[in-house]
């Protein structure tokens, strides 16, 4: 297929698409088109997002129905894996290689020789912004770094398609806001990129094109903005771990938008009312190093449950 | 090809690997000195006369060192790739599952033909040499097929299996400790009934049927016999000891397609 007759037909297409596991749904009867761009997968956990990455990726079988990436059938079609790169949401490292072997390693799967392979991975750990880490055994990185080597290995040989399962999950604000801009980059060089999260504010930051997913079921497509004020409503968790908890929970203090905050072993917890601009405001803190650094910043899932629950309701 | 030879490079990086594969060549050493002196020193043949039955007996005796590689090497082929969840990303590449067990199966085969099938034809090879003549190799020309077959058979077989139990694991070490007690449990099981059913299984031509063919180890001992044209060693007949080792080998690779896959499915 050209590439005219993939933005046509989307790059992702599913037709009464369904994947369960013994008497578990992973996926019900999902019809869509994934447009060319960027794409955000937005659900809870469980929702389906990851098998329905996994039946872009060629890695499950559909139950019922039909799929096809980039214009064929993906299910035993391995010539077509050279056109996708997949960035898995767990962890798949052995951390006694370094990232540098590690990323040549899989490029090596891509049928390139061993010099080209070592080429690619640096060129991706360079776009990735570990290139000074990668002689550093794995085993030795960081949360975010180690997320930021799984999307290095996805992208290093220049995929059509980037599957990205959570990528943000886990990484400093900094690497966030690099990695977010990476994706943008990726988009506006033409190629695909879709994108899972159960955050909203992450995906909104790197497309207004989202497919809200929950309960095996896709419940909307489309523009993002429709359901942002719905998403405000309901307080936003965010957990973070840094040098100086403390300090860092008594500058939250002055944020207006802040509606409480608690301590956690070595995290402080935050809920927030306005999450974009409590993110900006983290984002400079980070890059100010006036606190120290902060390591880690997750947000789990419960309040985009419960706006799911509202919009099933509803 | 890209998973066989990263495994092997890793493997031969390790110094207490390439230890362990001098070791295995001991025998190898021991019996060239054999041939050497049957060759040469004409006193010497009455007591180390090498015979087709010498190449049989060397086989014999590199089990153990099948054995040792097979659980240093193979245990953690599989379990490490799983406990690293490397799999989900490596057949997100252009790889198949297909691809991936024959690379890793070729690994494991590699390094085990190099202490059976290797030394055994070397030893064939020097004996020509320090005879000066082909008279041994015509007289028994059914020598080179013969340790040809059997150790391709022997290594199929035991990779097979090793392979299939380390899919079923994440841990390595367990994978080994299973892999011995299948091992010993089944030479157990072996004695035990032939103990309870009156079975001699260590004397042949005991006119009843065995039960050594509860053993693969004895499978192979068996079958090995046959193709080396020697007398047979235990009582089961060796076609049943054959069609254990297929029925292994199918088990092994039934095992194989259903615990090799990207996405582990949790029903």
């Amino acid at each position: 297929m050209t590439t005219p007759d993939v933005e046509r037909a989307g790059v992702v297409s599913a037709d009464h698409l369904s994947k369960w596991y013994g008497q578990v749904i992973g996926l019900n009867d999902v019809s869509l088109t994934v447009p060319a761009g960027i794409t955000g997968l937005l659900g809870p956990n469980g929702a389906g997002k990851s098998t329905f990455m996994k039946l872009v990726t060629g890695q499950l079988k559909p139950s019922k129905g039909g799929i096809t990436v980039l214009g064929e059938p993906i299910w035993r079609n391995p010539q077509l894996y050279f056109r996708i790169g997949f960035c898995p949401e767990q962890d798949a490292f052995y951390d006694r290689m370094t990232g540098l072997e590690w990323v040549a390693a899989l490029s090596r799967l891509n049928g390139v020789g061993e010099s080209e392979a070592l080429a690619m991975a640096r060129r991706a750990l360079d776009m990735v912004d570990l290139a000074d880490a990668a002689g550093k055994k794995i085993g030795a990185y960081s949360k975010g770094m180690r997320q930021r080597v799984k999307m290095a290995q996805a992208l290093a040989h220049d995929p059509d398609l980037l599957i990205l399962d959570e990528p943000l999950s886990g990484m400093d604000p900094i690497a966030r806001r690099k990695t977010i801009r990476l994706i943008k980059d990726w988009g506006r060089a033409g190629k695909s990129v879709i994108v899972s999260s159960h955050i909203l504010h992450e995906i909104e930051s790197m497309t207004s094109n989202i497919l809200l997913i929950n309960q095996g079921r896709i419940l909307a497509e489309g523009n993002v903005h429709q359901i942002r004020d719905l998403i405000d409503e309901h307080p936003h968790t965010v957990y973070i771990k840094a040098d100086h908890t403390r300090a860092l929970a008594r500058e939250f203090l002055a944020f207006d938008d802040v509606l409480s905050l608690k301590f956690e072993d070595e995290a402080v917890v935050v809920q927030t009312g306005r999450p974009d601009a409590f993110y900006a405001r983290l984002t400079e803190l980070a890059a100010s190093g006036s606190l120290g650094t902060i390591h880690e910043v997750t947000s789990p899932d419960d309040n985009l449950q419960a706006v799911f629950q509202y919009l099933v309701k509803a | 090809m890209v998973i066989a030879k990263a495994g092997l490079r890793t493997f031969l990086s390790k110094k207490a690997f390439l230890g362990l594969l001098l070791i295995s060549w001991a025998p190898f050493f021991v019996r060239a000195v054999q041939v050497y002196a049957a060759a040469n020193f004409p006193q010497a043949r009455q007591l180390l006369d090498v015979k087709a039955e010498t190449f049989r007996q060397f086989l014999d005796q590199q089990n153990i060192w099948v054995f040792f590689i097979t659980v240093y090497v193979g245990a953690g082929l599989i379990a490490n790739d799983r406990r690293a969840n490397a799999l989900q990303l490596y057949l997100s590449k252009p790889l198949t599952r297909a691809e991936y067990v024959l690379g890793k199966l070729a690994i494991l085969g590699t390094f085990l033909l190099l202490v059976t099938w290797v030394p055994a034809i070397v030893l064939l090879i020097l004996q020509v040499m320090f005879a000066g003549n082909l008279t041994f190799v015509k007289a028994n020309l059914y020598l080179f097929p013969a340790i040809t077959l059997f150790s391709f058979v022997q290594v199929l077989t035991v990779s097979a299996a090793m392979l299939a139990l380390s899919s079923l694991s994440t841990s390595s070490r367990f994978v080994g400790i299973l892999y011995t007690a299948l091992i010993f449990f089944t030479t157990a099981l072996w004695g035990v009934l032939a103990f309870a059913l009156g079975l001699q299984h260590a004397e042949a031509g005991a006119g009843r049927p065995g039960v050594s063919w509860i053993s693969p180890s004895a499978d192979l001992a068996q079958v090995g016999d046959a193709i080396f044209r020697v007398p047979l060693r235990y009582d089961s007949p060796w076609l049943l000891s054959l069609v254990m080792i297929i029925l292994l080998v199918a088990v092994s690779g039934l095992v194989l397609e259903r615990r090799v896959r990207g996405v582990e499915i949790v029903a």
